[in-house]
This record gives structure tokens, C-alpha cells and sequence, in this order.
């Protein structure tokens, strides 16, 4: 059983990342620029025509390369049939020419790559060159894509537009829909939301001498990346070398190549020169991966005590012109369509289909992010319906420890939803809710929302989640941990700092750090999943646990002591207690051996045993075991005159089993909702048969500080037994919280339910002139 | 590209002489239209001619007339900072307060809010409203004209070739009661305004107004005025169903347009509640 408020483990030390952050001295990809490199870039014609014109799917007759060629500084201009090796990238299905030579499925498709001298050569080279294409009929709505005669995208594929169509099932929630005495349906949909990192998809590239290509990329996936590369250019993935250093943000964006491959074909082009190639913030909004737009129906079923019964739920994902994740996406999205609650018949269906729109992929919140506003906006119907309050509703449904889930799985890990509905409930925000509503100002109305979130950890079924932790003694005595999955600015290196710092006695300060490189450092799949901190932390726990047994022994033979007794590991030495000898551990590094001086360990995450027998067409990924909890609050005031929301305050209560870095817990809480209120409020992702609206940050509005309130993070303690000191991953469920509860207050606040993201003001105007009456409550 | 820096007009206006030629204030509109231009391989001036070298063109002061006199190359912070702006101009002090983000009124300018002059420009609505006029200078002479007739359409002005804005001259609001400013975005801070509305309300002693000056931005390609709604206030209190009579009055003659940011008849309806607002002071 999990425990709660187990002891707490020291106060954290600042972040390892801070001061070099803060400094502006740490070193991103973006900062790569090595001496007398090269410049490529890629040519995209779909989208050479502003939002105005372009377009987003064509037949690609020729390119046009002879005026490009003659730019002063343009070296090379690559097209489809310079790719080695496949010409095709891809996760999971590859699909996606690294150049097009034949279709142009999207509008941010490249025809061809320029390699130039200067950044200005590149530019002239790019705005020379002219491609001839046809342009084909479209499709730009996944439920038109589905029907007879429509456009195809991958002309010839078997299952022609559908990438994958799958089912959850528990029960039979058919027949219990009909019978249920309470019901609420709801038709939703969800919005592309850009991940709007701040360092924009980037890397430098070489290859060497002896054939090997080496790379230095924002990447959350530096040992796929290999792979994914070594395909499509037909090289042998382990002469690849990957750098992945600190991130300037990713959010799932960066999970896959996006220049990768372009990067390794402009180096095997290059005649052993560096290359460098920046997408600007234009290009990254053009062909970068987004968040998928979905379709939901629901329909939800209770008995009139409010014991949930039956959920019924299909979705429609567009993933765009390829695979990417789509399937892996839509299966967190199914697995959490029924949210965090016990219901005994579930059916959940989803469709994922290709169209020409831009290419969809992982986002924080991966696919839960997308289905959260529909559960959560059905509960509170059904408990207005009811007559039940809302908290009471979700917590006597709320999934606990050692209860069967909505896809089958029994919960055996930490699941502490209720201690989350429990601390929001006796938060003064809800407490003063009545109060504050009645508060409101001229032309204003205030509402209060809340929401119970989960998000799933790990990879799922049939993919290893395994880590490898490296631990080095250095020569001066203090500790190396190779790092094997990226810190994209979550803060995951700092934790592990934390944890060998902790597990070895050591001062922060002994404590170094190799960012992820998949020479120096061991394969540890990818920084995605909520399970960075979770997979590699323990497996860096391991390999502490074997660096003080090794450095004990060898300190103990050097001690001339005949066994461990009495043998402790202190900051900079070994020391035998009873006799007070001690052996400092920089003398100790001078007389180990290289590979003494190394512990290699490996950890993997626990999967679901006697998996239910549903779920079948999913390749990888279902079901998932562990999962983080939270309930959200926020309070709202809408402006009668202009429906413009603001958000006053907000709470987010995480079960994220024990914490080990409070400030790292916060930041990741805050940061979800600060995205996850984007999302809801702001984030207007706009497209026209496939084109690009809001193509830059001025059209495509993200929160400022000034759009974002206060917000409060507490910690329901709980312990994870299988996860390093009891943590669960909490980078993702914060994300999922903000949409239902700003929707669940917007409600109170106009009595209309919004079942379409974003709330913009338009949108909330139109409500309240349909709902012109302020409810009483 | 080259970038001067004149000390003096004459110098200045010389240096505008040159071909291709072009007038850098703060760069916060023009260095975006560069970078764009450069992306697109259109043509990009030779050389930019910098304001902010001459102090003349900077800061606040009072006119013989009482107007405050409002140097071009002033920018919005500096203007913001300005007490006589905060006290008698409190309508242009709030939409400069609502303008992007502190590093863009750090940099940007009022001149260049006007020269740039766009449907949007939050320091339009305002200045409309004060019954402002420019001053304009060239190696020609001087001279001056009111605000309402130096824009003429959107990113147009009546600026002649080698001719800058040296100074904004803005009477007193002293006298109007009712003053406000309010500008709608989709979102709080770095946002194109979707409708803004700037009122000024000269009240007699029973409350009553005497004199209502509306101007509403982002609804039309210039700042938009509706005498009608004026008129309809004349004579009564601002109270909430006076201003709801001359917000009807405001949806049924405004025409804005769709763009990305908003429908036509999500700004009509907004146009006419903004004025709502003005129960509430
Ligand atoms: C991120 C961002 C946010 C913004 N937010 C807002 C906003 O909220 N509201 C708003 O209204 N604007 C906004 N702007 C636009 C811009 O900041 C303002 O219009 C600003 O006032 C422009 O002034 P400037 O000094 O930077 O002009 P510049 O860019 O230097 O010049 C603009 C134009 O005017 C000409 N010019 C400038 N000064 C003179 C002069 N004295 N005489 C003759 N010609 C001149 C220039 O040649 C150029 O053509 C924003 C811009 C950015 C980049």
C-alpha cells in the first residue's frame, strides 16, 4: 500500500542547471557554431506563397535548381534523388521523405536542401530556387478524409487515409448506456496547439574522417535519432553520433527528428565541413510537430447516487500528412478518455487519419490533454443533473489504489486522487468560492471551476522502458553521472545531481554532469512519457548503490580492514569509524582503474501484468501502469462586455508520489497550467485547406505573464513504491488540468458549456448573449 | 545598410536626401517589415537615419497655448513617466500603458506609432479624441496639421518625401470629466488591439454632458468617429441606458472587417459595449 506522508528528504539545493542558466553561459545547440561551417537550409514551396496562396498537396514535377546554383556562396542544392538509404523518416511508421520527390502531402514539405556559406547566401539561394508542381486535390477534415473518394495522401496505402482505428473495452457499456438512469452526452472537439519553444528546432553536423557522422542537436531523443537517421540516409546507425545538450524547451515537439536527417544529408554533402541549420520561428511553426485536433462524442451513464456505470467514447484524430505518433497518441488519449474515475463498462474508439494538414505528434499531455475537457465537462453535467457537488461527484468516483481502471489494468501503483480532491476541498479557493462569486464587479461574472486529471507514465506495454545510468569516480575525486536522457528545461539532470548527491554523501558541488551523448553516455530512451526522472533515477540509484559498495571495498582493503563493518562513505573520502582511517576519495581515483572507477546500471519500468484483452491493434504503448493524479482549481471573471476571460487564481494539487526537488515538482505543475491555460484561453491554431493562418507568434498567441495568474502547486505526499525515492513523472499532468476547469467556471459564470477549444472571447460573447441572465446558484 | 546618426536637422534632412533613405525611430515596426522584406527578397532601404541623436525631437513641454508639446522620438515609456502626461493627457497615458510590452515601449516611439499608422496603433484613438495635431518638418520649413487629416488611410500619412513628425501637440483633457480608454486584445500584454475605444466627456454641473468625443481604433482602416453617437449622448447623464442608446447607435454604423483576430460582428457588437464601460467609472 502506498503511504502517505512518508519523511520528507532534505531541502533542495538550487537547480544544477540555475546558475549557468541565469548566467546565460550554458550551452544549447543553438550556440553550436562551429569555425567555417556551412549553412543548410531547406526549401518548402507548399508554403512559398504566404497564407495566401501556397499549397498543400501537389504532385512535384521538378525543381529548378540552375538559379539557386548560380548565387555567389551557394555550394550544393540536394533533392530526393541525392538521399541515400530510404528517403523516409518516422518513429514508429516510417512515411515521411526527408526531401519529396514525388508528392508534397503538407504545406511545410521540403523539395530540396541548400547547403551555402553564409547565412545570406542561403537566403538568396532559397528565394532562387523554383519548383514545378501540381497541384492536387486536398483533404482537410479528418471525417472527409474517411469517406469514399476522397483525396488520398499516401496514394496506394493500404487502409488508404485511416493510419490506425482501435477499440478499448471493458464490459459491455452498449447495453448499460441503455439502461443507465442518468445520462449526459456531449459532442467536443480539441485544437492544434504549437509547442512554441523557445529554441527553435536546431544542430550543427560533420562527418568525419573515418565515416562516422557526429551531431549536436535540440533533441529529446539523441539514441532514436541514430536510427531514425541511419534509415533514411542508409548509414549504419552506431557510426552515428548524437549530442544533446540542454533544450530551450521541447514539450514533445523535439520527440523525433525534425533536422536531423536534413542535418546528416547536408554533412554527408559536405566535404567533411561542420553544417550548421536553424529553423526560424516561421519554418518551426510550418513543419514542426503539433498537437493533434480531435473529435470526441461522449456519452456517460450513472445510477441517481452518482456511481458512475458506463462511458462511451469515440474520437477522431487528424494527424496530418504522416504517421509521427499519431497511433501512439490516439492510445494514451483512449486510455484516458474515461478520466480517473471507476466505471465499469467503458467502449472508447478512436480513428486516426491522415490529411494535409500539418504533421501532428507527441505534446506534453499526449493525447490526455485532448480528452480531459470532455470527461471532466460530462462529470459536472452529470452532477448538476444530479443535484450532487461537483468535488463529492469525482471524489466517491475516483479511481484508488488497487482498483481496476477504464481499460482493465489494476492499479498497483500510487494513485492518491482523492488526497488531491481532499486538499483542493479544503483550500481557501474553494472554501470563499461563494463569497468571491458574489464579489464580482460591474459587467463582470465570476465562476469557479475545478478538474481531476491523470497522465499516464511510461512507454506502455511491448516497448522496454529501460534506462542505463553511468556513474564515474573522477581522478579529482568527486562524481560524474552520465546523463542518458535530454533535459529539455524540466529539470530531470538536476534531480539526478540531486540523487547521487544524496546516495553518495556529497556535497552538490562533487557532483558533475555529462548532458546525453550517445558515445559517452548508454541509451535511455527518450525524454517524453513522464518517465525521465522515474526510469533513469532508478537506475542511477543502482548505480550509487554499487559505486559505495565498490568504493567501501576498496577503501577497505587499502584500510587494511577485513570487511564493509564499520565502513562509511563521507563527503570527499571513505572512513572506517571504529579506528577513524580515513582515504580521501581523490587519492582513491588514483589508484583505480578507469573502468574501476565506473558503475553501469539499468532500470525498467514495471508494465501491466495479466494485460486486459482489449486494446489489440495498438502496435506498442498499451496499457499503462503508473499514472500521476491531480485536481485543479481556478477561478474565473468574464468581462459581460467583451467575453474576454481572466484567470484570478489557480490551484493545482499533484500526486506525484514523493517529492524530491520541491522546486522542480512546482515548476513542472506551474508550467503545465501556464501551457494548459494557453491551450485553453488563447492558443488559436488557425489553417485553410492546409495552409498556415497564424504562422508566427504575432498570429498565434501564446500567454504572456500578464495572462497567467498566481499558481499555487501543492503536494499530496504519497510514495510510488517502484519509483526512485517513491517519485512518480508529473511533467505532463499539469497540462491537463487548466481546459476542463477554466471550462467547468465558465460555466458558473455564464451558464453556457463550451465543448470547443479555445474559449476565445468570441466564443464566450456568443455564450453570454445566449445566456443573458447571471445564474443563481 | 548603412546607420546614421545626425545631431542636427540639417543634417538630418540631408541625410534623408539620399536615395532609399529611410527614417529609424524605434525600429519596433520597421526592423519587423525589414526582417519580412529580407525573408521575402524584397527590396530593403540603403540606409536607416536614426532620430534618437537629436534631442530636440525628444521629451515633453508646454506650448505658449497651454497644448503639451510632445517630441516625435519620445518614447512610450518616457512618455508613460511624464507627469504632465499622466495628469492632463490621462486617455493617452492609458493606451500607452496597454501598448505591447515593456521592452517595446522602451524602444518604440510615438512618432513612429503615428508614421506607421495602422488601423490598429493604440495611441491613435486617443490622440483623435485630445484633438491633436503633428508638426512636421523638412529642409522646406515647418509646419502643422491636425492628426485627423496627417493619417489618411492605413499605413498612409501625408508625409512629404524627406519629411519627418518632429512633435505630437495635444491640448489639455483638463476640462473632460469623463475620461477612458480601453483597449481589447486577445490577450493581456504583445497584443494587436481587436477594437479600442478612447471617450472623452465634458460634463456640465447637473452632470450632464456638454461635449462627448468617441474614437474607436481596429474597427475601420483609420480611426473611426461616429458623430451620431456623440449626439445621442448630448444632454444626458452617462448613465447606462443613455450609453446604451448610443452603443445601438455605434453597432448599427460601425463596419469593421474579419481578419485572424476576430469576426466583423464580434467587433460591431464589442464597439458599441465598450462605451458601456463608461456607467462604471
Ligand atoms: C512585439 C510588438 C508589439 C507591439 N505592440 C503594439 C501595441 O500594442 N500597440 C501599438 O500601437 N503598436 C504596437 N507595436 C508596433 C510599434 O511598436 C509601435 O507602432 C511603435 O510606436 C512604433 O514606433 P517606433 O519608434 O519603433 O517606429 P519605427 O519602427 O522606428 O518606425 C515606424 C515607421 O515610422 C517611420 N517613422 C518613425 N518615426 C518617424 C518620425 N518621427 N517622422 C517620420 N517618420 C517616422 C519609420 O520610417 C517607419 O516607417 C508593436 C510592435 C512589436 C514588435
Amino acid at each position: 500500500m502506498p503511504k502517505r506522508h512518508a519523511p520528507s528528504l532534505p531541502p533542495s539545493p538550487p537547480r544544477a542547471d540555475a546558475l549557468a542558466k541565469a548566467l546565460g553561459a550554458e550551452r544549447y545547440a543553438f550556440d553550436a557554431r562551429p569555425e567555417g561551417c556551412l549553412w543548410a537550409g531547406a526549401f518548402r514551396p507548399g508554403a512559398l506563397f504566404g497564407p495566401e496562396g501556397g499549397m498543400a498537396h501537389g504532385r512535384v514535377r521538378g525543381v529548378d535548381t540552375t538559379a539557386a546554383l548560380a548565387v555567389p556562396g551557394v555550394l550544393r542544392v540536394l533533392t530526393a534523388a541525392d538521399v541515400p538509404g530510404a528517403n523516409l523518416q518516422g518513429i514508429v511508421h516510417k512515411d515521411q521523405p526527408v526531401l519529396c520527390g514525388e508528392v508534397l502531402r503538407h504545406a511545410g514539405d521540403p523539395v530540396a536542401l541548400v547547403l551555402a556559406e553564409s547565412p545570406e547566401a542561403l537566403r538568396a539561394g532559397l528565394a532562387a530556387l523554383r519548383a514545378d508542381i501540381e497541384p492536387l486535390p486536398g483533404v482537410f477534415d479528418p471525417e472527409e478524409a474517411l469517406k469514399k473518394g476522397a483525396p488520398q495522401v499516401h496514394a496506394g496505402r493500404k487502409g488508404g487515409n485511416l493510419l490506425l482505428g482501435a477499440v478499448i473495452e471493458k464490459g459491455d457499456a452498449r447495453a448499460a448506456l441503455k439502461s443507465v438512469p442518468v445520462l449526459v452526452r456531449g459532442e467536443f472537439s480539441t485544437p492544434v496547439q504549437e509547442h512554441a519553444f523557445l529554441e527553435t528546432p536546431c544542430g550543427v553536423a560533420q562527418l568525419l574522417p573515418d565515416g562516422a557522422l557526429q551531431m549536436t542537436v535540440s533533441t529529446q531523443s539523441p539514441f532514436r535519432d541514430r536510427f531514425e537517421i541511419g534509415h533514411a540516409l542508409g548509414l549504419n546507425p552506431f557510426k552515428i553520433r548524437v549530442r544533446a545538450p540542454h533544450l530551450g524547451g521541447g514539450f514533445g515537439g523535439k520527440d523525433g527528428a525534425t533536422v536531423q536527417c536534413l542535418l546528416g544529408l547536408a554533412a554527408l554533402k559536405a566535404g567533411g565541413r561542420p553544417v550548421r541549420m536553424v529553423w526560424d520561428r516561421e519554418e518551426s511553426i510550418l513543419a514542426g510537430y503539433k498537437r493533434h485536433a480531435v473529435r470526441l462524442r461522449y456519452a456517460l451513464g450513472a445510477e441517481r447516487d452518482g456511481t458512475l456505470v458506463a462511458l462511451s467514447c469515440r474520437v477522431v484524430f487528424d494527424t496530418g500528412a504522416y504517421a509521427h505518433l499519431g497511433s501512439e497518441v490516439m492510445e494514451l488519449s483512449m486510455e484516458h478518455a474515461a478520466g480517473p474515475y471507476r466505471i465499469p463498462h467503458v467502449r472508447v474508439v478512436g480513428r486516426c487519419v491522415y490529411t494535409n494538414n500539418p504533421i501532428a505528434g507527441a505534446f506534453r499531455g499526449f493525447g490526455v490533454a485532448q480528452v480531459s475537457p470532455a470527461f471532466e465537462s460530462l462529470m459536472d453535467e452529470l452532477a448538476e443533473k444530479l443535484g450532487l457537488d461537483p468535488l463529492a461527484l469525482r471524489r466517491k468516483n475516483a479511481l484508488r489504489h488497487g482498483d481496476e481502471n477504464c481499460s482493465g489494468v489494476r492499479l498497483t501503483g500510487s494513485a492518491q486522487l482523492t488526497d488531491c480532491l481532499d486538499a483542493v476541498a479544503a483550500h481557501p479557493l474553494w472554501t470563499t468560492r461563494e463569497a468571491w462569486r458574489a464579489g464580482a464587479p460591474a459587467f463582470t461574472r465570476r465562476g469557479v471551476g475545478l478538474a481531476a486529471v491523470f497522465n499516464g507514465m511510461g512507454y506502455g506495454r511491448g516497448l522496454a522502458d529501460m534506462a542505463i545510468a553511468k556513474l564515474e569516480l573522477t581522478e579529482a575525486g568527486g562524481f560524474l553521472v552520465y546523463n542518458g536522457v535530454p533535459d529539455m528545461g524540466q529539470g530531470n539532470s538536476s534531480a539526478f545531481a540531486l540523487l547521487a548527491s544524496q546516495e553518495l554523501n556529497q556535497p552538490p558541488s562533487a557532483i558533475g554532469l555529462v548532458q546525453p551523448d550517445t558515445e559517452q553516455c548508454l541509451p535511455s530512451g527518450s525524454s517524453s512519457a513522464g518517465r525521465t526522472t522515474y526510469t533513469y533515477g532508478n537506475a542511477l540509484l543502482k548505480a550509487c548503490a554499487a559505486m559505495r559498495v565498490k568504493l567501501l571495498s576498496r577503501a577497505a582493503m587499502a584500510l587494511f580492514c577485513d570487511n564493509l563493518e564499520g565502513m562509511e562513505l563521507l563527503p570527499g573520502m571513505v572512513r572506517h569509524r571504529p579506528t577513524g582511517k580515513s582515504l580521501p576519495l581523490a587519492a582513491m581515483a588514483g589508484f583505480l582503474s578507469r573502468d574501476d572507477r565506473v558503475c553501469v546500471a539499468e532500470a525498467l519500468m514495471p508494465v501491466a501484468q495479466n494485460p486486459p484483452d482489449t486494446g489489440k491493434s495498438f502496435f506498442i504503448g498499451f496499457p499503462h501502469l503508473l499514472f500521476a493524479y491531480a485536481a485543479h482549481l481556478a477561478r474565473i471573471e468574464v468581462d459581460e462586455l467583451t467575453g474576454r476571460v481572466r484567470v484570478c487564481d489557480y490551484l493545482a494539487v499533484t500526486d506525484g508520489g514523493r517529492v524530491l526537488h520541491r522546486q522542480g515538482f512546482d515548476q513542472q505543475a506551474q508550467g503545465g497550467v501556464a501551457q494548459g491555460l494557453g491551450y485553453a484561453l488563447l492558443e488559436d491554431f488557425r489553417l485553410a485547406e492546409g495552409r498556415i493562418l497564424t504562422g508566427d507568434l504575432s498570429t498565434y498567441l501564446i500567454p504572456t505573464a500578464l495572462d497567467l495568474p498566481d499558481i499555487a502547486s501543492e503536494a499530496v505526499e504519497g510514495c510510488e513504491e517502484t519509483g526512485p525515492h517513491g517519485l512518480k513523472g508529473v511533467g505532463e499532468v499539469g497540462l491537463n488540468g487548466p481546459a476542463p476547469a477554466v471550462g467547468a467556471a465558465l460555466y458558473e459564470a455564464t451558464g453556457a458549456r463550451l465543448r470547443d477549444l479555445p474559449f476565445t472571447p468570441e466564443r464566450v460573447l456568443t455564450a453570454l448573449r445566449k445566456k443573458p441572465r447571471r445564474r443563481r446558484t | 545598410m548603412n546607420v546614421l546618426t545626425p545631431r542636427e536637422l540639417p543634417e538630418l534632412f540631408a541625410a534623408l536626401a539620399a536615395p532609399g533613405a529611410r527614417v529609424l525611430a524605434g525600429g519596433t515596426d520597421l526592423l519587423v517589415r525589414l526582417r519580412a522584406d529580407l525573408r521575402q527578397g524584397r527590396k530593403v532601404p540603403s540606409s536607416l537615419v536614426r532620430l534618437d541623436g537629436l534631442e530636440e525631437l525628444c521629451g515633453v513641454a508646454r506650448e505658449p497655448d497651454g497644448a503639451l508639446r510632445l517630441g516625435a522620438a519620445t518614447t512610450h515609456a518616457g512618455l508613460l513617466a511624464h507627469p504632465l502626461v499622466r495628469v492632463e493627457l490621462p486617455v493617452l497615458a492609458a493606451a500607452l500603458a496597454d501598448l505591447g510590452s515593456p521592452p517595446i515601449r522602451n524602444m518604440g516611439t510615438l512618432g513612429g506609432n503615428l508614421c506607421t499608422a495602422s488601423p490598429a496603433g493604440d495611441t491613435l484613438p486617443p490622440l483623435m479624441v485630445l484633438g491633436a495635431s503633428v508638426e512636421l518638418a523638412s529642409a522646406a520649413g515647418v509646419r502643422r496639421m491636425a492628426l485627423a487629416d496627417f493619417i489618411t488611410g492605413p499605413g498612409r500619412t501625408r508625409l512629404a518625401p524627406g519629411e519627418i513628425v518632429t512633435a505630437v501637440l495635444a491640448p489639455s483633457a483638463r476640462e473632460f470629466a469623463v475620461r477612458h480608454f480601453e483597449k481589447v486584445g486577445r490577450r493581456s500584454a504583445l497584443a494587436v488591439a481587436v477594437v479600442s475605444l478612447a471617450a472623452l466627456l465634458r460634463l456640465d454641473a447637473r452632470g450632464k454632458a456638454v461635449e462627448a468625443r468617441l474614437a474607436w481604433g481596429s474597427v475601420g482602416p483609420t480611426v473611426w468617429r461616429c458623430p451620431e453617437a456623440e449626439a445621442a449622448l448630448l444632454g444626458q447623464r452617462p448613465t447606462l441606458t443613455a450609453l446604451k442608446r448610443a452603443a445601438a447607435v455605434v453597432r448599427a454604423r460601425v463596419q469593421p472587417i474579419d481578419d485572424l483576430r476576430a469576426s466583423a460582428a464580434y467587433r460591431s457588437e464589442v464597439a458599441g459595449n465598450l462605451l458601456l464601460r463608461l456607467a462604471a467609472l
